[in-house]
């Protein structure tokens, strides 16, 4: 580059010139996924998807981590107290600068020196930083101490909370479910039998709630008047003539069925299409 | 001539035998259209469908001890739409590890004078219920909720009491004999309604 810089012992100068590849390299890779990404962006922008714009997005986030990383290293000087001093401006095109710097900068003048050495934030940044720092310096230590304290622990607990999945937790909050139950066992049951095999449904009961003992009887109970009127037509109803037999044994309603059965029987005896 | 053999082999195969995988819990009215919404969100995407049937469970009392049994429905909704007739059996016992009931489950249509059919058959109403909910399905599953209330005078479905505070929650799915891989998918689907719902899979016989 068109600039000299200030440096006291041999050392250093050994570390910040490594430090200084090692940033370059750093940011050579940043700036090539970004090139990347904004062409993708640019040019294939129907078939990008939203998760391949995540991992993109990642990348860079992972990419100025390591950046950050390498600033922070113990082993590297630390930049602020470098001074970069153009010493040579000139408003004629550089060729070698121009291909260096990929034709972005093709002239090392007066215009481009502000903004490429520029040391100090913008001027609203600035700012804000002044007024953070005034009012870090009004409250006094002890309070700013208590208040990192504080922060610290919310912090400590919050991540303690979210790591680990406890059962207590799941207690908690299971107890403040009880208060309002949104079923009921015994209803369950109730439903079930009822539409299983009828119970506190039949007929004959008048309504109200379910007796537990009567189940048994229930069925029979409505299946006894029923019974009696169908024999009634199911005699009218018989074939051949044969005698209906069934009103014989009208006290016994489980035998009513058997009787018609047997006529049935009978009567598929006697051919119809008798040849 | 003589009458061709009536053949007496039950009819196998196709899809008449079908086997119903049942999990059933019940979820109390005021807590009714929280359920609703969460299965509006878990199950498919289609307008809630509401319906009103009206089912009478027949039985058949044979000379052994287990009478027999079929349910006939129809909808109070779409009068003109056919009976459904259906016989339920007894639930497997299968192994003690599988997270549903399962049955033996036959399905038919049937015109508007199944009652008479059935009556002049031998069967006798046993009792009669009717149901009003909603439907909802995703993919094989499907869930139903319904109220069930009792007919006070028999035949007359205007006049009806609800059963209890609560709304029965079934989820069934239909497949053929041999299939057992629904009660996984049921059974993380049940997942997901807890705690509002407990499914689980209940034996009738235990209540008798």
């Amino acid at each position: 580059m068109y600039c000299l810089m200030k440096i006291t012992h041999q050392r250093e100068e050994k570390l910040l010139e490594g430090s200084v590849e090692s940033l370059i390299s750093r940011v050579a890779h940043l700036k090539n996924a970004l090139h990347s990404f904004i062409y993708k962006l640019e040019n294939e922008y129907e078939r990008l998807t939203w998760p391949s714009v995540l991992d993109n997005f990642a990348l860079l986030s992972g990419q100025l981590n390591t950046i950050n990383k390498v600033l922070r290293n113990e082993k590297t000087p630390s930049f602020r107290q470098q001074v970069i001093i153009p010493l040579l401006l000139s408003p004629d095109r550089d060729e070698d600068l121009a291909k260096l710097t990929e034709q972005r900068v093709p002239v090392f003048s007066h215009e481009i020196v502000p903004d490429h050495l520029r040391t100090k934030p913008d001027p609203e940044v600035e700012e804000q930083e002044k007024q953070l720092s005034a009012e870090a310096a009004r409250i006094g230590p002890e309070v700013a101490q208590k208040q990192i304290q504080t922060l610290n622990k919310l912090c400590s607990n919050l991540l303690e909370k979210l790591n680990n999945p406890r059962d207590d937790r799941d207690a908690d909050s299971a107890a403040l479910r009880l208060n309002k139950p949104s079923f009921n066992p015994a209803d369950t049951n109730a439903l079930v039998a009822a539409v299983g095999f009828g119970k506190g449904l039949s007929k004959c009961r008048p309504p109200g709630p379910v007796a537990p003992g009567h189940p048994g009887q229930g069925p029979m109970m409505s299946g006894g008047p029923t019974l009696q009127q169908v024999t009634i037509s199911g005699g009218s109803g018989q074939l051949q003539g044969m005698g209906p037999g069934a009103p014989q044994q009208q006290g016994q309603p489980g035998k009513m069925p058997t009787n018609i059965k047997t006529n049935i029987k009978a009567a598929s005896s006697m051919h119809p299409y008798n040849r | 001539m003589e009458a061709p053999p009536v053949s007496v082999m039950p009819v196998t195969g196709g899809t008449i035998n079908m086997m119903e995988y049942l999990l059933q819990g019940s979820v109390l009215d005021q807590a009714l259209e929280s359920l609703l919404h969460r299965l509006r969100g878990l199950c498919d995407n289609m307008e809630p469908e509401l319906f009103a049937d009206h089912e009478l469970v027949y039985l058949l009392k044979g000379q052994q001890g287990n009478p027999f049994l079929l349910r006939a429905r129809r909808s109070l909704s779409h009068p003109t739409a056919p009976w459904h007739l259906r016989y339920l059996g007894q639930p497997e016992v299968g192994d003690k590890s599988r997270h549903a009931l399962v049955r033996n489950c036959v399905d038919v249509a049937a015109s508007h004078s199944l009652p008479d059919f059935l009556n002049e058959m031998g069967f006798r109403m046993d009792h009669e219920f009717v149901a009003k909910g909603h439907i909802f399905r995703r993919g094989a599953l499907k869930v139903v909720v319904s109220k069930l209330s009792r007919v006070l005078v028999p035949g007359n479905t205007d006049n009806t009491e609800p059963l209890s505070l609560s709304s029965l929650v079934e989820l069934s799915v239909l497949a053929p004999a041999g299939q057992d891989t629904m009660s996984e998918e049921m059974r993380s689907f049940a997942e997901q309604l807890k705690p509002l719902v407990h499914l689980e899979k209940i034996d009738p016989k235990r209540h008798m």
